[in-house]
C-alpha cells in the first residue's frame, strides 16, 4: 500500500472499529502518559526510564503467568490469574520506581537539568539491556488466546459485522477504573493535596510543613504502578512483549502528557486517548507506513504552537 | 620551560608510539608470520551470526549445529577443525568488523555465514579481495548470487525460489481468490512480499498489499483496514514468529475468515502455532523427516538436548561443505584459501536435508526448492 | 620529568577562595596531578600531535585489518563525540538527534557517489555539499530550540532522530519528483550498497589506511578548529549560554543565534563523519544508525568530561576501545580486573583498607568456592573459554556452575540490588560489605555477561551513565561546576 491506503472496505464499521482499536490503545498510553506528568509536574524531570518500567510490568506479569501454570490451564480462575497479575506487576513497578529514584533522581535534586536527564537515559538503557540479559530477545508471549479456549477474543459485544471483545473491554474498562481512581487519589486525599502543592511550588509547599521527599517517592510509586498495570494490559491485549517495546510505548505516552497539557491529571488522560485514536486513524485513512511519522508530527506541532497542552495551564516564568 | 614542554611531548610521542608497535607487534604474528599455506593442521571456520542482540535465537542455533558438524567431520575423517566466533549482533558494521578479524585470522579458510542478506553485503568484498569462501545457512536475498561475489556460497534456495512457490500454493491448493500480502519493514520482507505480490497477481489472484513495523504487536488497525471479508490469505512476511501468531489470533479476535500463511522467516514449531494456518521454510523441517532421525538424535546427544527448527541443520551442511573442501585441499599437505574456494565449487556430497549438495555456477544451491507445511491446532504437517 | 613541585599550599593565596585551593590542592597532587600539569603546559599543537601523531602510525606497525579497522572507528567515535560535544557540552542543549545528522551525512554521500543514483560525484565536491547540507539541518532543527529548552527540546530532537529513521527505512516508498530512482530514495532497509570510494582530484582512496590517515587529518582539522572557537568570542558565550541562559540574555548576547550555531557546527561535523563512514563501509543500511549509538556517544562525552575537548577525546577512545575489547570472552576477563583495580581507589580511601579487602576477596572466594565445592559438585563443574593461567585461576576462585541460566539471573538480581545497598553504607561497614559484593561481581561477570557481550557492554554503559551522574557528573576532564547561590 503505497501513500494512500485502500479505501474501498472503509465505511461506518471500520470507522468504528479502528476507534476501537485506538482506544484500547489510548487507555494505555494515557496510564503511561499519567506517571510522565504526575513525576514532570513534581520534579519538571523527564523520567526516561518510565517507559522501561513499563515494559518491566510486562515482563512481571509474563512471569507470574508461568508461575500460575501458564495460560491454557492456569491452577486459579481466569479472572483470579488476570488480577494477579496485575497486581503484582503493579507493586513490582511501585517498588522499581521508588528504588530509581532513590538512587538515580535523588543525588541529583539540585544539579543542573542536564544531569537527571542523562541518568535517566542511563536508567532506561540499563533496564531494557538487563531485561535482554535475563529473557534473551526473541518476544514473549502472553498466549492470551489460550485463557478458557478463547473465550476473551470470542465472545463479547457482537454488532453486524462489528465485534469488540471481552478482553478489550476488560482492557478499556481497568484503564479507566485506574485512572478514576488515581483522580480520587489526587483530588480527595492528603497526600493528593499535598502532591498538587508540591507541584505548584515546591519550596513553598517545603516551608507549609510538607514532607517534600515523602511525596516524590509516593508520586513514583503511583506513577510506575499504573505504568506496570499498563504493561500487563498491553501484554494480555497484543500477547507478545519483548524488551524495546518501553521505547515506543515510552515515547508515545510522553507525547500523550505534553498534549493532554504535561503536570495536568485529566490532560494525560485525554491526552493519551487523542494519541491512540491519532495513531488509529492514520493508519487507516492515510497511511499505514507513514502513521507514526505522522503522530510525530502533530506533537512536534504541538509542542511549538501550545507547549503548555490542551488543558495545562501556560507556564509564566517569573525572574 | 615551553620549549622543554615540546621536546617532552616529542618525547612521550615516541614512546606512545612504541608503546602501541610493540603491543600491535605482540599481537599480530599470527597475521603476519604464519604462512598462508599452513601445514592443515589448525585450520579454523569462522561463523559469522548474531550470536547476541535481538536475533540471538538464530545465531546461536546456527553456531550449535556448526559446531556439531564439526566434532562429526572430524570424528569421521581424523581432522581437527575449529571455531571461531564472530558475533554480528544483526548489524552491518559490526558483521565488516568481524569479517576484518576472519580475514586477518590466516587460520580461518572459510567461513559460515553471514546469517543476514546484510551482513553478506557488508563482508562481500572483504572476502572476496581475501580470497576467503563464505557458505551461508539463511541468507536469501535473490542478487547476492548476482555474480559479483565469487566466494560467496548458500545450501538455501533464495526468494525467487521462495516467491513463486508461495503463489503456486495460495492460488492452486488454496484456490484464494483475494490474498493481503504484508510486509515488516525490514530488509528480508520488503524484497520478498513485493515478489510474492507480483508472482500472485500474475496468476489472477486479487492482492492487496499492507505494512507493518518489524516490531509490531498490534495488528489490529491492519485487520480493519486491509483485510475484507472476502481476503482468503494473508500472507505475511516477517522475521518474528510470534507477530504471525498473533496476527492469526487477532484476524479471529474481528471475526475474519482469512488465513496467515507465514514466510520462511516464522516458521517456528514453538512460536507460530496458530488453529489453522501455513507457513513455508526453506529446508525441510528435519524433526519431521523420517531420514534425518539418526542425525537428530546425534544433535541432541551432542548439545545436551537443544531444539531446534529450521536455521541451524542449513549452517550445518554450510559447515560440512566447507570442511570437506579443505580437507581435499589439503590431501597434498597444504592448502591455501583460494584452493578451498576451487574445491567448494566442486562440490557434491550427500545433504541431511534429503539428496545430494551442488552450486550452480554463482554458488546458488543446484535444484532447491521450498516447503509448506500445513498447522492445525498447532501441529505441522508438510504439504507442498 | 623534572618539573619543579609546585609550592606547597599554605592556606589560600591571595585572592583565592579557600574551597577552590582546596580542590585544587586534591585535584593536583600525586601523579594524575603531575601528569595534569605536564599537559597544560603543553602548547595545543602538541597536545593534539600528542594523540594524532601516534593514531597515524598505526598502519606502519601492522597491516592486520582488525586493527586498522577499529582504529578508524575509533577516530570516527572521536570526530562524533568532539561534534556532539558542541550542543551538549559547551551550548548545554540536549540534542537526541544527533545520530540522524550522522546518517544524514552518510546517506547524503551515498546519494551523490554511488550506483543507486548513477551520480559519482569527486569527494572534494560531494563532501562539502553534504557538509554544508548537514549544517543547514542541523540549523533547522535548532530552530525549535528558540522556545523549547531542556526536556521538551531533547523530546523534539528524539523525535527527529525517529523520523529519520522512519523516513529511510522506508525510502523505498518514496520518488523524487524530479528524478526517478529504480529502488526509491534510499532503497529502503536494503540500504545503499554500491557506495564509491572517496575519489580526491582522482586519488581513489581504497585501503584502510589511507581511510585512516583521512580520519586522523580531519581529526586535526576538526579538533583544531574547536579549539580556536572554544577559546573566542563565540566558545566563551556558549558557557555563559549553559550555565544561565537567562542571565546571557542579560548581558545581550544573541542567544537565540548561538543556540543555532552549535547545533549546527555539530551537524557539520556529524556529517562530515558520515561521508567517511559511507565511503569506508561501501554501503549505508538505516540499521547503522540506531538508538545504542546514540547512547554509547553520549557515554562517550560524559565519561570524558562534559565540555572538555580532550576529555571527549579519551572518553571516545577508551569506551570504543573497551568494547572492542570485550568482545572476546578470554579478553573481557582481563579487562574486568583491570576496571575493578581502577575504581577500587575511588571506592575506599587508605590504603590499608585496600589491602585488607583486596586480601579479603581472594581469600572469601576460595572459601566459598571451596564449601560449595564439597556440598555441590554442580556448582563449581564448568570453566571459562579461556586457556591462559589466569583463566585456570579464575576456574578455581570463582563459583562456574554446570548451568548458568537460572542461577545467573539470580545472581545478576542479587548484584544489582547488592551494589545499590553498598552505595548507602558508610566507613567500616562498606570496606566490610565489599567483600562478598566484589566476589558476587566477579561470578556474574563470568557466569553472565561474559556470554552476551553485546549485552553486557550496554549495561555497563548505561550503569556507567547513572553512576558518574550521581557521583562526578563532570567526567574524568571536565571542571566542576560550583553552583553559587
Amino acid at each position: 500500500m503505497d501513500f494512500i491506503a485502500v479505501f474501498d472496505n472503509l465505511n461506518w464499521d471500520s470507522f468504528v472499529q479502528l476507534t476501537v482499536n485506538g482506544l484500547t490503545l489510548g487507555s494505555a498510553y494515557a496510564l503511561i502518559a499519567l506517571g510522565y506528568s504526575l513525576v514532570y509536574g513534581i520534579l519538571k524531570l523527564l523520567n526516561f526510564a518510565h517507559g522501561d518500567v513499563f515494559m518491566v510490568g510486562a515482563f512481571i506479569g509474563w512471569g507470574v503467568i508461568g508461575v500460575l501454570g501458564g495460560s491454557a490451564n492456569p491452577i486459579v480462575p481466569v479472572w483470579l490469574a488476570i488480577s494477579f497479575m496485575i497486581i503484582a506487576a503493579a507493586l513490582g513497578c511501585a517498588l522499581l520506581g521508588v528504588v530509581i529514584e532513590r538512587f538515580a533522581y535523588r543525588p541529583l535534586r539540585n544539579a543542573p537539568r542536564i544531569a537527571p536527564l542523562i541518568s535517566a537515559l542511563g536508567v532506561s538503557f540499563f533496564l531494557q539491556n538487563s531485561v535482554l540479559l535475563l529473557f534473551s530477545a526473541d518476544f514473549k508471549t502472553y498466549n492470551t488466546f489460550d485463557f478458557s479456549g478463547g473465550t476473551l477474543f470470542l465472545s463479547g459485544i457482537n454488532w453486524g459485522p462489528l465485534h469488540i471483545s471481552l478482553l478489550r473491554i476488560i482492557v478499556i474498562g481497568s484503564a479507566f477504573a485506574m485512572m478514576g481512581l488515581l483522580a480520587l487519589l489526587v483530588y480527595r486525599t492528603r497526600l493528593g493535596k499535598a502532591m498538587r502543592a508540591t507541584s505548584f511550588d515546591r519550596e513553598a509547599a517545603a516551608m507549609m510543613g510538607i514532607d517534600v521527599d515523602r511525596v516524590i517517592v509516593w508520586t513514583f510509586f503511583i506513577g510506575s504502578a499504573l505504568a506496570g498495570v499498563a504493561g500487563v494490559l498491553v501484554g494480555l491485549i497484543f500477547s507478545q512483549i519483548n524488551h524495546f517495546m518501553g521505547f515506543n510505548y515510552g515515547l508515545k505516552g510522553f507525547t500523550a502528557a505534553v498534549v493532554g497539557g504535561i503536570g495536568n491529571v485529566p490532560g494525560a488522560m485525554l491526552g493519551g486517548l487523542l494519541i491512540g485514536l491519532a495513531e488509529s486513524y492514520s493508519f487507516g485513512y492515510i497511511s499505514d507506513v507513514w502513521q507514526n511519522l505522522i503522530v510525530f508530527s502533530i506533537l512536534v506541532a504541538f509542542m511549538l504552537g501550545r507547549p503548555s497542552g490542551i488543558l495545562g495551564r501556560a507556564d509564566i516564568k517569573k525572574v | 620551560m615551553r620549549r622543554r614542554g615540546i621536546t617532552i611531548a616529542t618525547v612521550l610521542a615516541v614512546v606512545a608510539a612504541a608503546v602501541a608497535a610493540s603491543l600491535v607487534g605482540r599481537a599480530a604474528p599470527s597475521a603476519s608470520a604464519a604462512p598462508s599455506a599452513s601445514a592443515c593442521m589448525k585450520v579454523k571456520l569462522g561463523v559469522l551470526a548474531p550470536l547476541t542482540g535481538p536475533a540471538a535465537f538464530l545465531g546461536q542455533e546456527q553456531l550449535s549445529w556448526v559446531q556439531y558438524a564439526i566434532s562429526s567431520f572430524n570424528k569421521k575423517y581424523k581432522t581437527s577443525f575449529g571455531v571461531k566466533q564472530g558475533d554480528s549482533q544483526l548489524s552491518a558494521s559490526l558483521a565488516r568488523t568481524v569479517g576484518r578479524q576472519f580475514v586477518a585470522d590466516k587460520s580461518i579458510f572459510g567461513v559460515v555465514g553471514g546469517s543476514t542478506s546484510q551482513s553478506v553485503i557488508s563482508t562481500g568484498d572483504l572476502f572476496k579481495a581475501a580470497k576467503l569462501v563464505s557458505v551461508s545457512g539463511s541468507a536469501t536475498r535473490v542478487d547476492l548470487t548476482s555474480g559479483k561475489n565469487s566466494t560467496f556460497f548458500r545450501v538455501v534456495p533464495n526468494d525467487s525460489v521462495q516467491a513463486p512457490n508461495i503463489a503456486n500454493f495460495v492460488s492452486g491448493k488454496l484456490k484464494a481468490k483475494r490474498v493481503l500480502v504484508v510486509d515488516s519493514q525490514d530488509d528480508y520482507s520488503t524484497a520478498l512480499a513485493p515478489a510474492v505480490g507480483a508472482a500472485l497477481k500474475a496468476k489472477g489472484v486479487k492482492v492487496d498489499t499492507g505494512s507493518v513495523a518489524a516490531d509490531a504487536t498490534d495488528f489490529s488497525n491492519l485487520i480493519t483496514t486491509s483485510v475484507a471479508g472476502d481476503t482468503d490469505v494473508v500472507v505475511f512476511a516477517t522475521q518474528t514468529a510470534s507477530a504471525a501468531n498473533a496476527l492469526s489470533q487477532q484476524l479471529i479476535e474481528q471475526g475474519k475468515k482469512a488465513l496467515v500463511l507465514g514466510t520462511d522467516g516464522a516458521y517456528s514449531p514453538s512460536q507460530y502455532k496458530p488453529k489453522h494456518g501455513y507457513v513455508s521454510s526453506f529446508a525441510n523441517d528435519l524433526n519431521f523427516l523420517p531420514s534425518a532421525k539418526s542425525i537428530v538424535a546425534g544433535y541432541k546427544t551432542f548439545s545436551k538436548g537443544k531444539t531446534f527448527g529450521t536455521f541451524g541443520p542449513p549452517s550445518y551442511m554450510a559447515a560440512w561443505v566447507i570442511m570437506n573442501a579443505a580437507n581435499n585441499a589439503c590431501k597434498d599437505g597444504h592448502a591455501t584459501r583460494g584452493e578451498v574456494v576451487t574445491q567448494v565449487k566442486k562440490t557434491n556430497v550427500p545433504s541431511i536435508l534429503g539428496g545430494n549438495l551442488k552450486f550452480t555456477a554463482h554458488g546458488d544451491v543446484a535444484g532447491a526448492k521450498f516447503y509448506i507445511f500445513e498447522i492445525t491446532n498447532g501441529s505441522y504437517k508438510n504439504v507442498a | 620529568m623534572s618539573e619543579p613541585n609546585a609550592p606547597p599550599l599554605e592556606g589560600p593565596g591571595i585572592g583565592k577562595d579557600e574551597w577552590v585551593a582546596r580542590v585544587e590542592a586534591r585535584t593536583q597532587s600525586g601523579l594524575p596531578g603531575e601528569i595534569r600539569r605536564f599537559l597544560l603546559a603543553l602548547p595545543p599543537w602538541a597536545r593534539i600531535a600528542l594523540i594524532a601523531v601516534p593514531a597515524a602510525c598505526i598502519p606502519a606497525l601492522t597491516n592486520n585489518g582488525y586493527f586498522l579497522q577499529v582504529a578508524i572507528d575509533t577516530s570516527l567515535f572521536v570526530l562524533l563525540a568532539l561534534g556532539l560535544n558542541i550542543a551538549v557540552g559547551w551550548a548545554g542543549l540536549l540534542d537526541l538527534g544527533y545520530i540522524a545528522f550522522y546518517g544524514f551525512g552518510a546517506y547524503g554521500y551515498a546519494m551523490l557517489a554511488s550506483g543507486h543514483t548513477g551520480l559519482h560525484w569527486q569527494a572534494e565536491v560531494a563532501i562539502p555539499v553534504v557538509v554544508v547540507a548537514t549544517a543547514l539541518l542541523g540549523f533547522l532543527l535548532g530552530l525549535p530550540s528558540w522556545r523549547l529548552v531542556g526536556d521538551y527540546l531533547a523530546i523534539v530532537t528524539l523525535f527527529f532522530f525517529q523520523i529519520f529513521l522512519t523516513v529511510v527505512n522506508n525510502g523505498q516508498r518514496i520518488q523524487l519528483p524530479f528524478k526517478k530512482l529504480e529502488a526509491g530514495l534510499t532503497r529502503g532497509p536494503n540500504g545503499i550498497s554500491d557506495v564509491d570510494p572517496l575519489n580526491f582530484f582522482g586519488w581513489h582512496l581504497n585501503s584502510l589506511r589511507e581511510y585512516l590517515w583521512l580520519a586522523v587529518g580531519a581529526f586535526v582539522v576538526v579538533i583544531g578548529a574547536l579549539y580556536l572557537v572554544n577559546e573566542s568570542r563565540t566558545g566563551r558565550a556558549w558557557r555563559a549560554l549553559r550555565e544561565d541562559p537567562l542571565a546571557a540574555e542579560v548581558m545581550s548576547m544573541p542567544v537565540n543565534w548561538l543556540k543555532l550555531v552549535a547545533f549546527a557546527a555539530g551537524a557539520g561535523i556529524a556529517g562530515l563523519t558520515g561521508t567517511i563512514f559511507a565511503a569506508e563501509q561501501g554501503s549505508v543500511f538505516p540499521s547503522n544508525f540506531d538508538l545504542a549509538l546514540l547512547i554509547t556517544l553520549y557515554a562517550m562525552v560524559i565519561l570524558g568530561g562534559v565540555g572538555s575537548i580532550y576529555g571527549v577525546v579519551i572518553g571516545a577512545v577508551v569506551i570504543n576501545v573497551s568494547l572492542e575489547v570485550l568482545r572476546t570472552p578470554a579478553h573481557a576477563s582481563w579487562l574486568f580486573f583491570i576496571g575493578l583495580v581502577l575504581v577500587f581507589p575511588v571506592i575506599l580511601k587508605s590504603w590499608r583498607l585496600r589491602g585488607l579487602v583486596v586480601a579479603g576477596v581472594i581469600g572469601f572466594g576460595f572459601a566459598v568456592h571451596g564449601i560449595v565445592g564439597a556440598l555441590w559438585s554442580g556448582g563449581v563443574d564448568g570453566s571459562t573459554t579461556g586457556e591462559a593461567w589466569i583463566d585456570r585461576l579464575i576456574d578455581n576462585w570463582v563459583l562456574l556452575p554446570n548451568d548458568p541460566t537460572v542461577i545467573g539471573r539470580w545472581a545478576y538480581v542479587t548484584l544489582i540490588a547488592a551494589v545499590l545497598g553498598l552505595t548507602l553504607l558508610r566507613g567500616l561497614w562498606r570496606a566490610a560489605a565489599i567483600v562478598p559484593v566484589l566476589y558476587l561481581a566477579a561470578c556474574v561477570w563470568e557466569n553472565v555477561l561474559v556470554l552476551q557481550p553485546s549485552v553486557a557492554r550496554y549495561i555497563m554503559l548505561g550503569g556507567m551513565l547513572v553512576a558518574l551522574m550521581a557521583a562526578r557528573p563532570q567526567g574524568l576532564l571536565g571542571s566542576p561546576r560550583v553552583e553559587i547561590v
